[in-house]
Formats: structure tokens, C-alpha cells, sequence
């Protein structure tokens, strides 16, 4: 599903070059759940965000379902992304101004779905995380166990078959963390391909394969099946 | 879609009510004045297009130049009408009107009378030429018969019950009895003709059947055929100098040619103006009622301009300021697959929302506002909330405002990078803000520009105020219609003069305020060609004329009653004598002869030269005069010595009923009435100083949210610095000083533009102030005090706050 060969990113400031990626080479099969480790400031959220067609790559070949997706420019990313990526944050980033039910019904409307198809896909998703009754609240109502799933709810309402975690557990405490574990171990079971970046070893065991990775590079694999 | 934008856009406006506020309401202020200066601009492009055919309609005015003095008339002579609709085949009908100025009415058998302001003869093709219709009378017949007349429904009231008033009559100036034959609706507001309210029969004055082609008088309106062509009916028009005028000419200066004519430097020239540009187009002499000019339109449309875009970039400063608020919002959209297009037209409903409300607001605002409104600018304008093209029209402007003023934020917004807005680390992007500092600027700009123009214009006004203007306007009580009081008139001037607090009194139909003139030409004794004319106005006063109104003598005497002759004496003022190229010793004991087609030419002594003084406003030269001695007694004026003036005015009404029972004691002082001739710039400069107000505080609104939210941006920085050891005053003055520094720039960029603006409306006036330093030392002083103000209240309430809140809200 994932192919990437030779990936370079860098960032420039006026005197200093950091260099995020360093022709890193990574593949992905469809169906997996991956993890990625490594200290701060080696990269991984970088390579988290090229592949989810947040960033583009300085130079290097990024292949999504056989397509080369490097050189996409923004309206095409963001086209590519919203029928097959999902996103959850350590920080859950949700709009605040709108309810829960509003969040996990956005990218439904980004993806131009009917309204009352909407209501429908957004209320079963909404029964299956347990969150049904707080449909109408903010996310500031909301405990952090509770906005995680929204977000969960909302990166999987689309049924994208990439989803991409960036620390989901780092706000959360560890009963609410495992639980958010727990889902996404479901859906990846039911064939949904999971990339999660993580600093817990705890959270990388409920993963496939761990990558770690260390100065933009990837510096060990430890398949864990 | 639409739905869910509202909602979200709501939404924020509700969490922010501090920056909602000062959005909306900044705007709303904003809009209210622009709506105010709208309504008022739109009634003055509406002047007179409500008559039938009114784009047919035209007056003829003249341009001369005869004897010295250059005139621009709204007036020609009587016979130019029916010799216009005799030649020219695309005059379909004519009318020509004869003001009066104020008359005195009373029903007859009645011994009350009513004053009218305004009264003129006009011809019975009135009704032909205007299409104004009766509501009472028949327009076929009224006002053919003399001694006809027809009154506005106001002015009839007064004297009648409506449905009985036609028949009746009424005695006019005490002196002559008219049938009222009509009565016509008030003329509209927006009309020349707002201020007339008795039309007398223009059959019943002789002068009007004579042919003197050389005494223009005559307001005169044609309405032209639909297919006439206005450039070649101006060409036309000429022809009647050769074919009328100069064969009247001929008869004083037998033989004359209109070449001559015309090389000795004089001329006469027809001017066609259609009627609808007359209330912002003409500057004649003299004018049927008070006329604007149509550079205070521009003025107060760029005014108008001003206040909705200073107030459109606050809301884009505010907007894009709270970007930051807005940036996670922006990132999580956009990851979730939001396009740039989809945010941009999100954030454009938003602003178009606030600026509905806005408007919403400033209707209400402008409502509470209109009647001061309205006295500022002397009109009566209601806000025509009904009607559904004003409707569409607000609505309409509301949804552009808020286009422009949500574009600059909504790109600025749509272009924030999702990585980084999720990262936290947009607050550089957002908050450097040169774009931002650029509008602060250009706001300040304008609001030190409208300052400067404020004060210069009030130096103006005070300049004309206080100007020595050669004659004494203070303490002077001018009594009206002093011939009411008949005979006794004399008597009463001698029996008022003898009033303690009285200094002096004089009887004249002209002082140097009065609207109505009249002109002639003269002659030096033997000098009767007529390139040798002096043209100019003649003033029938009495022998206390000059000392009442401390005119100067610089030659000769005044007239005297020891001098049994003085009836043929003349005195002249400086412009005359130099028109005569004569000295004032060498004009002493000369002679003049009065009269131009005239037969009772008449010889008058020069035996007084006095110095110039102002009769004219201050945007003329001073032109020709001369006094002679005249009974004419229409204005009495009193000079009061300093006091209280309640009892004077008391005691010499006491004075005026015991001589001239049941007439109307009316009265105003000469000072109001010389302010008056200044009103356009005394409106000017009150509606400047209030939009200039409006225009600061708007600017100040917007200085206010910045500096609030830049405060609120460095509250860690505030703490960090405090915990250090700063002081609340070195904190302060770093947080202002930037803004200050912007503020500068203002003043910088706009000071040259107000001197160069107010040099040339300064050039309008003959007699101006030169622009010094002060006004714009002041406005400089102003612009950076009143930010200072807004901007350090703000720096200061951060500054003072305890350093651990501040470190404890990161």
C-alpha cells in the first residue's frame, strides 16, 4: 500500500539545515499496523505527515496504492486524503465550536456524502465507540478518553483504509489509553492499514512490526508476528 | 453547506463576545455614518427630478460684464421669454418667475398679519412649464387675472379653512388686495422652490410687459420640445444679443454694434443650465433658495468612503489577529480534506454574517441618530426602511462589505499550513502582521488627514468671523418690515434713538447681509461711451447710515442735513473710484449720471469716499457701491450699546406697537444674519468635526482590539520580563511603542496630503487664512495622544497583572 525509496525532507532556517528525512526507504503492506519509535527530533512525525499528504517530500519516491503521489500538488493531496486517510492526534484536534456529532460528520461533508446518508454512517459509528449518548456535547465537555474516541470516530467515519495515529495515547491516561488501543486493534482486524507513531513500548506491542527510526533514518525492525 | 458555516460562524462569534463586540460594532459605527452621509447625498442628487419632464427644463441665466463689473446672473431681462418661445421652435413653453422676498399677509378685514418668507410673481404657464398641479383652483385659470395669487396648503391654513380659501381675499404688504385662485401642495423639499408659498399673478406687474433688454430680473425657465438638442439651443440662444439687446442698446449709445460691443471688453452671454444641476451646479446671482455645491457631495462621499473602509479594516486587523484562535480550526479542516476554496468561502460567510448584523445595528444606530442628523445638515430625511429597494440595497452592500472586509483574512487564514497549525508553530506566521501594520497606518492616515481638515476649515470660519470686515455687525438689531409702520417710521427712529441702551438707528432697505441687490450703470459727468460705464450697486440709506454702522469715511463727508442738496450727493466706496480711475481727493465733487435707457437720467455730486467693506462673502471681491439718500425704509437697524439685549428688544417693541399696532414686530441681529451667509462652511465644518470624531474613534477601536490581543500574545513574555525585574512602565512603553511608531508614519504620510487638500479648498475664498503649523502640530498632538490613551490602557492592564498568572497560562 505504502512504497516509499530514497525520501528526503529537509528544513531550513537561515543558518541551519536540519534534515528530517535522510533517504529513507519504508513499505507498508496492506492490512498492516506498523509503528514507528524513535527519539524526539528524529523524524517520525515528518514521515507520519509525508505520508498522510500533509507534507511533500524534498526528493525521494512516495508510491500510494501504486501510484506516485510525491510530486501531488495540494488539491490533489487533499483529494487523495480525504477518500483514504484517516487521522488521529495526541491532541485529538477537534473543532471545538462544533459538537461531537458535528466533528465525526465533517469529513463526511468534505467528501460531499448526502445528508441523510451523513446522519446515518455518523450514528453508527458513533453507537460502535460507546459515545452515542454524548452526540450533542463539546469537545471541551468531553474527558480525554471520551475526545480521543470522537477523534477515532471521526478518522474512521469515512472508512479510509490508511489510518495514521500520532501519539494516540499521549494525553490519555492508561485505562482510557488501552481502550484506544483496544479500537484500533479492531480496525485494523477488520483490514483497515494502521501507521502509528509512538514513544510507548507498551502501545508498539499491539503493532505488527516496530520501525525505529533515528536521525531520518530507519535503524532497526523488530517484527513482533 | 452554507447552513454549517453559519453555525460554526456563529458560534465563534459567541465565544469571543470582547472581539464580536468591538467587530461589530466598530463596523456598525462605521456603516451608520456611511448610511447617514448615503441618505443625505442621495436627497441632494434628487433635487428636482420630481416635476414632469424635469430633464426638459431649463433656465436661462446670463453672464455680464458692463461697466466694470462682472456678474454671473441667474436672471435675464422680462421680453427674453416670449421672444424665446416667438423665435426658437424648440421652446415649447416658458415661465418666468419675480422673487419678492418676505411679504406681509392678512385675510382681508382682518388687522393680523401673517409674514411669508418668500414670495414671488410668477406667470400662469407655471403650472405648463413645472406640471405643478392644484389641489384647490384650476390651473387654466388661476393665476391669469392680476392681482391673483396661489399659496402652498401651509401658508393658506394660516388665514383660511382650506375648502373655502378659493375666492377669498387677502391684502398684501398692507398695500394691495389679491384673490387667491389656487392652492398648490408644499412644494418639495428637494426642490428650488421649497421656500415659495405665495405665487402672485406676474400679469399684475408692469414692469413684466415692458421691453427692457438691458435690466435682467427675471428668473426664467424654459422647457424645451423632447426633440429639441440642448447643445444646439445654447448656440441659438446667442443671437438674441444682436437682434434684441444691442438695438436697445442703440438707444443710449446710438449706433453702437455688437462688435464694439464686445471689443470694448464687455459682453453678455447666455447660459443654459437644465434645472436638475441648479441646486449643485449653479453659484449665480441671486439663487431662488440656498444651493450646495457639488464638491461637498464629493467630500462627504469620500468621507462616507473613509468610515466604511476604516472600519472594514478593523474587522480585517481583528480577524486576522485572532488567526491564531482560528489556526488549529484551519488545520484539522484541511487535513480532514478541506480545500482552500471550501475555508476561504467559510470564513467570507462568516464576515458577511457579522457584517448583516453590523448593518442591522447601524440601521438602528442611524435611526437614533437622524434627528441630529438632519439639523447638522439641515434636512429632513427619514430612512426609508419600507421601501424594498432600500432593502435591497442594504442587503445587498452588507453582503459586500462583508466580501471585502472578510478577503484579506479568509486567504490570509486558508493559506496556514495544516503541519504547522497542528504543530503549534503558526504564531510567527500569524503574528508578525505587516500587512496589519500597513492598515493601522492607513487608518491613522485618514483620521490625521480628516483632523488636520477639521481644524483648518474651523480657522477658516473663525478667520471670517473675526475678521475687520470695514463695518460693525456686533450689537446691531435689525427690525423687519419697518414700513409697516408707515409714516410714523421716522417718528419711531427718533423715539427708539432716544433709548438709553440705544446707540444709534438708521432706515435702509440694504445692509451689508441682505440678500437682495440691485445694480446700475453710471457715468463720469462726460464720459457716456459705454466702455467708460461703472456698474454698481446703489444703496438708498439715511444720514445715519455710515455712523450706525461705523462704516469708515476716508474722503469727504456723509450726508447731512445742514446741506439742504444732499439729495443729489452721492458717496462711493474704494472699488467704485478705482473702476473710475480716480483718486479718492480727485473723485471729490465729481459728478455721475445715473441711468442706462433710463429717461430720467439723473446728476449726483460725489461728496464722500468710503473704505471697502465687506457686503459680499468673503469668497468675492469686493465690488462697486454707492450710497445715496433714500427713504426707503424697509430694515431699521439699531446699534445697542453692550447689555442685556432682552430688555432692549423689549422696550423698543414697545416703542413699535405703540406707533404701528397690530403689525408684526419681527426682528433678528445683523451678526446671525452674517453668519448665515457662511452656513454651507459652517455645515461643512460641524458634519467634519462630528465624521472626524466618528473616524478617530473608529481608528481607536481597532488600535484597542490589536493592542488587546497583542497583550493577551505576550502575556508569557510580560511574565518572563516582570519576573526579571522589569518595571510596569518599562513594560508599558514596550508594548506601546510600536504601535505609536505606526501611528508616526501617519502622521508623516498624511500631513502633506491635508495641506495640499486644504490649500485648494482654501483657494475658493478671496480672503483665506495661509495654512501655518499649528493645525498640524495639533492634529500630530491629537493622532498620538488619543492612541497613547487607547494603546496604553490596554499595555498597562497587561503590564500590571501578577507575573505568575501570566506564566501560569501557558
Amino acid at each position: 500500500m505504502i512504497k516509499i525509496t530514497d525520501l528526503e525532507k529537509k528544513y531550513s532556517t537561515e543558518e541551519v539545515v536540519t534534515v528530517a528525512l535522510n533517504k529513507l526507504s519504508l513499505e507498508v503492506k496492506k492490512g498492516e499496523f506498523v509503528s514507528i519509535m524513535g527519539p524526539s527530533g528524529c523524524g517520525k512525525s515528518t514521515l507520519l505527515n509525508i505520508i498522510g499528504l500533509l507534507d511533500d517530500p524534498d526528493s525521494g519516491s512516495y508510491r500510494f496504492n501504486d501510484i506516485e503521489v510525491a510530486k501531488f500538488n495540494e488539491r490533489k493531496r487533499s483529494e487523495l486524503r480525504k477518500h483514504n486517510i484517516g487521522f488521529v492526534f495526541q491532541s485529538f484536534n477537534l473543532i471545538d465550536e462544533l459538537t461531537v456529532y458535528e466533528n465525526v460528520e465533517l469529513p463526511l461533508v468534505y467528501t460531499k456524502v448526502k445528508a441523510s446518508e451523513r446522519k446515518k454512517q455518523v450514528e453508527q459509528v458513533l453507537e460502535k465507540m460507546g459515545i452515542m449518548h454524548r452526540r450533542n456535547h463539546f469537545p471541551q465537555q468531553l474527558s480525554g478518553g471520551q475526545q480521543q474516541r470522537v477523534a477515532i470516530s471521526r478518522a474512521v467515519v469515512t472508512n479510509p483504509k490508511l489510518i495514521l495515529a500520532d501519539e494516540p495515547t499521549g494525553n490519555l491516561d492508561s485505562a482510557n489509553g488501552n481502550d484506544v488501543m483496544q479500537l484500533l486493534t479492531e480496525l485494523n482486524d477488520q483490514g483497515t492499514t494502521i501507521v502509528m507513531v509512538t514513544h510507548s513500548e507498551h502501545d508498539a506491542k499491539f503493532s505488527h512490526r516496530i520501525i525505529s527510526m533515528l536521525d531520518g533514518k530507519t535503524v532497526a525492525e523488530n517484527i513482533l508476528i | 453547506m452554507i447552513k454549517n458555516y453559519i453555525k460554526i460562524g456563529w458560534r465563534n462569534l459567541k465565544k469571543q463576545p470582547f472581539f464580536t463586540f468591538l467587530n461589530t460594532f466598530g463596523l456598525a459605527i462605521g456603516m451608520a455614518g456611511g448610511l447617514l452621509i448615503a441618505l443625505f447625498i442621495y436627497d441632494e442628487l434628487s433635487f428636482d427630478k420630481m416635476w414632469d419632464d424635469a430633464e426638459r427644463i431649463y433656465r436661462i441665466d446670463a453672464d455680464i460684464k458692463f461697466g466694470g463689473e462682472e456678474n454671473a446672473f441667474a436672471l435675464v431681462s422680462a421680453p427674453m421669454a416670449e421672444a424665446m418661445k416667438k423665435d426658437f421652435p424648440q421652446v415649447e413653453s416658458t415661465v418666468r418667475f419675480r422673487d419678492q422676498g418676505s411679504m406681509l399677509l392678512r385675510k382681508t378685514g382682518t388687522t393680523l398679519n401673517v409674514k411669508e418668507a418668500y414670495g414671488t410673481f410668477v406667470d400662469s404657464s407655471f403650472f405648463e412649464v413645472f406640471g405643478v398641479k392644484l389641489i384647490l383652483g384650476d390651473e387654466k385659470t388661476a393665476l391669469r387675472e392680476p392681482n391673483t395669487l396661489i399659496l402652498t396648503k401651509s401658508a393658506a391654513e394660516k388665514h383660511f379653512k382650506l375648502e373655502e380659501a378659493i375666492g377669498k381675499t387677502l391684502l398684501l404688504n398692507n398695500e394691495e388686495t389679491y384673490t387667491v385662485t389656487g392652492i398648490v401642495e408644499d412644494l418639495p423639499k428637494n426642490s428650488i422652490l421649497r421656500n415659495h408659498t405665495i405665487y402672485l399673478a406676474m400679469s399684475g406687474l408692469p414692469d413684466a410687459q415692458q421691453n427692457l433688454w438691458g435690466s435682467h430680473n427675471y428668473s426664467t425657465f424654459v422647457k424645451l420640445r423632447s426633440d429639441a438638442n440642448i447643445e444646439d439651443f445654447q448656440v441659438v440662444i446667442q443671437t438674441m444679443l444682436g437682434k434684441y439687446v444691442i438695438p436697445w442698446v442703440q438707444n443710449i449709445f446710438p449706433g453702437i454694434t455688437e462688435e464694439q460691443f464686445i471689443a470694448s471688453g464687455n459682453y453678455l452671454n447666455y447660459i443654459v443650465t437644465p434645472l436638475t444641476d441648479i441646486h449643485l451646479y449653479s453659484h449665480r446671482k441671486p439663487e431662488m433658495s440656498p444651493n450646495n455645491d457639488i464638491q461637498n457631495v464629493y467630500i462627504l462621499s469620500f468621507i462616507a468612503l473613509f468610515l466604511i473602509v476604516l472600519a472594514s479594516v478593523n474587522f480585517m486587523n481583528l480577524s486576522t489577529a485572532q488567526s491564531l484562535k482560528r489556526a488549529k480550526e484551519v488545520g484539522i479542516r484541511k487535513t480532514l480534506g478541506s480545500s482552500k476554496g471550501s475555508l476561504i468561502s467559510q470564513f467570507l460567510t462568516e464576515s458577511v454574517l457579522i457584517a448583516f448584523i453590523s448593518m442591522i445595528i447601524a440601521i438602528i444606530i442611524a435611526a437614533f441618530a437622524l434627528p441630529s442628523f438632519n439639523e447638522l445638515a439641515g434636512k429632513a430625511i427619514k430612512i426609508p426602511i419600507a421601501s424594498p429597494g432600500f432593502l435591497l440595497i442594504i442587503l445587498s452592500s452588507s453582503i459586500l462589505l462583508g466580501l471585502f472586509s472578510g478577503l484579506y483574512p479568509s486567504f490570509f487564514l486558508s493559506r496556514f499550513n495544516p503541519v504547522k497549525t497542528l504543530k503549534g508553530t503558526i504564531g510567527n506566521q500569524a503574528s508578525k502582521g505587516g500587512i496589519r501594520n500597513g492598515l493601522v497606518i492607513f487608518q491613522f492616515s485618514i483620521s490625521v488627514f480628516l483632523i488636520v481638515s477639521t481644524l483648518i476649515v474651523f480657522q477658516q470660519l473663525k478667520y471670517i468671523q473675526n475678521k475687520d470686515l470695514g463695518y460693525s455687525k456686533e450689537q446691531i438689531l435689525v427690525i423687519e418690515d419697518a414700513y409697516t409702520a408707515g409714516d410714523k417710521i421716522h417718528f419711531l427712529k427718533e423715539e427708539v434713538k432716544k433709548l438709553p441702551e440705544v446707540v444709534n438707528a438708521t432706515l435702509s432697505s440694504f445692509l451689508p447681509t441682505s440678500k437682495s441687490r440691485s445694480s446700475s450703470s453710471f457715468f463720469r459727468e462726460g464720459q457716456t461711451q459705454q466702455d467708460q460705464a461703472l456698474n454698481m450697486q446703489i444703496w438708498g440709506v439715511d444720514y445715519d447710515y455710515i455712523p450706525t454702522l461705523n462704516i469708515e469715511l476716508i474722503a469727504g463727508r456723509n450726508f447731512d442735513l445742514k446741506f439742504g442738496s444732499d439729495s443729489s450727493s452721492i458717496i462711493l466706496n474704494e472699488a467704485a473710484i478705482a473702476i473710475l480711475g480716480l483718486s479718492p481727493e480727485e473723485a471729490l465733487g465729481e459728478r455721475v449720471v445715473y441711468g442706462m435707457g433710463f429717461d430720467d437720467n439723473k446728476f449726483f455730486k460725489i461728496i464722500g469716499i468710503v473704505k471697502n467693506f465687506h457686503f459680499e462673502s468673503f469668497r468675492e471681491n469686493i465690488g462697486a457701491l454707492s450710497f445715496t439718500l433714500d427713504d426707503n425704509a424697509g430694515l431699521m437697524a439699531i446699534k445697542l450699546s453692550a447689555g442685556n439685549f432682552t430688555n432692549s428688544i423689549a422696550s423698543i417693541e414697545k416703542k413699535w406697537n405703540s406707533v404701528a399696532p397690530g403689525q408684526p414686530y419681527n426682528y433678528y441681529f445683523l451678526e446671525n444674519e452674517f453668519n448665515e451667509v457662511y452656513q454651507s462652511e459652517q455645515r461643512l465644518g460641524k458634519i467634519f468635526v462630528v465624521f472626524t470624531i466618528l473616524s478617530i474613534f473608529i481608528a481607536c477601536l481597532g488600535l484597542f482590539g490589536l493592542a488587546a490581543f497583542n497583550a493577551e500574545k505576550r502575556t508569557k513574555e510580560i511574565g518572563i520580563r516582570k519576573v526579571l525585574g522589569a518595571s510596569t512602565g518599562q513594560i508599558t512603553y514596550k508594548l506601546s511603542i510600536d504601535f505609536i511608531k505606526l501611528v508616526l508614519i501617519s502622521i508623516l504620510i498624511s500631513l502633506p496630503l491635508a495641506w495640499y487638500a486644504m490649500d485648494k479648498w482654501l483657494q475658493d475664498f478671496t480672503f483665506h487664512i495661509t495654512i501655518g503649523w499649528g493645525a498640524f502640530l495639533l492634529a500630530a498632538f491629537i493622532a498620538v495622544f488619543v492612541s497613547l490613551l487607547t494603546v496604553g490602557s490596554q499595555s498597562m492592564k497587561a503590564a500590571m497583572l501578577n507575573p505568575l498568572k501570566n506564566l501560569r497560562t501557558e
